[in-house]
């Protein structure tokens, strides 16, 4: 029934020709009033002809909501305690996480250190590259620089590292010395200033 | 007669799906070209790989009389600059006293084939435009250098929209696992010469050094018997490795895009299993074979580098 009712309102403001019956329980029914004044604000916002200023007047509903509410005369203990044991918890257990956070850092900074000067060294071969042999079981790693009575696996490896760096390096300058690509026709400035779409 | 068939069967081609992309991806990447040589810009990025990031600055620009200049310099670590005035470039590494070549590239972490002409590269990789992304605050175009075998990496390109400069770049597996990759962080784009460059114009560079001509080939007594399609020859010689003063001979294969340096010496040990190692994308393999060192260096899967290692026959023995 009240689907109707505002079904008629809508009609109304869409200018749709009704009888005079539903103008009159318009003005009758303080809802339908209130609907069509929507209405007509919502089609106004649509059509961008709202003044800036536009006032809801809310200020007398805020006062009616506020003068309903029941007013709570003592506040609900069980809650708050709750609260603070909340906090206390993850007061404790921020310290820890920052702590971790921090021995991390330092532990990268530490890595870092390493790096840089197995770097600089020319004896020891950069350990940026890793080792892994082709089709055998176990890796030659790092790991062998730890085993101190195995001293020729050892030699081993360094004189492998050494050998991959030194073709790596010599790859890599030989690539600068190679000649220039023939094919140098360079592409014509008014064929590649067109944007491609 | 047969140009005009192959141009019809194109034209075919043409109506198909993605043929469209790939002629867009083209004409992306010939922008590209001439944006790094005609553009003058100041720019950063960083290389990353081996969990490591390598910070590069680098300067383009050209002059009045349309001659380039361009400095690439490692930020990191001792100084490593490429210096480039018109077609003389300069490395100036710690491993080495300062020199000069004459070249139309310079050879950085970015494959110096971008700014020249990409229609060497159409043997072996398909040109696809992906999509539209955000790189470095600006929209960019991503293009895909796919290898037309399994043999090879991919590339991927962030292209600016406004410039057609890169802003990113990465290797990436046919699996799909990222390799390298190149971001820029800073890009800035100058009507004239910046200062750095001027100043570079009126600086000496090192002397050009002489380039032996490489056509020894006929002495090995080895060749390379297979590699992916599209590769070939492009320097031949006999040299000593500068770290280990190893003397060698060596082949350095080019598909446009990766290099492949194949090297062949005696070695004392009879056999020695095969080893490789890698530095970011880049694989350094290393074998004994009857006491023939063998070793095969480049951007390309393990497997390939194997398969290459494995073609080399030699002349006078029975494998």
């Amino acid at each position: 029934m009240s689907e109707s009712k505002f079904e008629t309102v809508s009609l109304l403001v869409d200018n749709y020709q009704q009888s005079d019956e539903a103008f009159e329980a318009l003005l009758e029914d303080e809802q339908l009033s209130d609907t069509w004044d929507r209405y007509h604000l919502i089609g106004d916002v649509i059509r961008g002809e709202v003044s800036n200023n536009l006032s809801f007047d809310l200020s007398d509903k805020i006062a009616n909501a506020i003068a309903d509410e029941p007013t709570v005369l003592a506040p609900v203990v069980s809650e708050t305690r709750q609260n603070t044991v909340k906090a206390k918890v993850v007061k404790l257990f921020k310290p820890v996480g920052q702590m971790a956070i921090a021995a991390s850092a330092a532990g990268l900074m530490i890595l870092g250190v390493q790096q840089n000067v197995a770097q600089n060294d020319i004896v020891v071969p950069n350990q940026v590259v890793q080792t892994i042999p082709l089709g055998v079981a176990d890796p030659v790693s790092l790991n062998f620089q730890q085993q101190p009575d195995k001293n020729a696996q050892r030699q081993a490896y360094f004189e492998q590292q050494r050998r991959f760096q030194a073709l790596l390096s010599d790859h890599q300058h030989q690539i600068k010395l190679k000649p220039s690509v023939e094919k140098t026709s360079p592409v014509t400035k008014t064929e590649a200033n067109k944007t491609p779409k | 007669m047969k140009k005009i068939y192959i141009g019809l069967l194109l034209i075919v081609a043409s109506g198909l799906a993605n043929a469209n992309d790939n002629v867009q991806a083209k004409s992306w990447l010939e922008r590209l070209a001439t944006s790094l040589q005609s553009l003058n810009f100041s720019t950063s990025f960083v290389v990353v790989k081996n969990n490591q990031a390598e910070p590069y600055h680098w300067y383009h620009g050209v002059d009045e009389k349309g001659v380039e200049f361009e400095i690439l310099a490692l930020l990191n670590g001792p100084r490593k600059d490429i210096l480039r005035k018109g077609s003389v470039i300069s490395y100036i590494e710690p491993e080495r006293a300062p020199y000069s070549v004459v070249g139309k590239q310079i050879s950085g972490p970015i494959p110096s084939v971008f700014s020249q002409d990409i229609t060497i590269l159409e043997k072996s990789y398909d040109f696809v435009s992906v999509g539209k992304s955000r790189i470095l605050g600006r929209p960019a175009q991503i293009i895909r250098l796919v290898a037309k075998d399994a043999q090879r990496y991919g590339y991927w390109l962030w292209l600016d929209q406004d410039t057609g400069l890169l802003l990113k770049t990465a290797l990436i597996t046919r699996q799909g696992h990222l390799l390298e990759q190149i971001q820029f962080t800073y890009l800035d784009i100058t009507d004239s010469l910046s200062p750095t460059l001027a100043h570079l114009a009126q600086a000496e560079l090192p002397k050009v050094i002489e380039l032996p001509e490489s056509n020894q080939v006929a002495n090995f007594a080895w060749q390379v018997n297979w590699l992916p399609l599209g590769f070939e020859r492009v320097k031949t010689d006999r040299h000593r490795i500068s770290l280990t003063k190893q003397a060698v001979e060596f082949m350095l294969f080019s598909d446009g895009l990766v290099d492949v340096s194949v090297y062949v010496s005696p070695s004392a040990i009879a056999q020695r299993k095969s080893e490789f190692v890698k530095d970011g994308a880049t694989i350094v393999l290393n074998q004994v074979v009857n006491n023939k060192e063998i070793s095969v260096v480049g951007k390309i899967p393990s497997t390939t580098a194997k398969a290459i290692a494995d073609s080399i026959s030699f002349r006078g023995s029975n494998r």
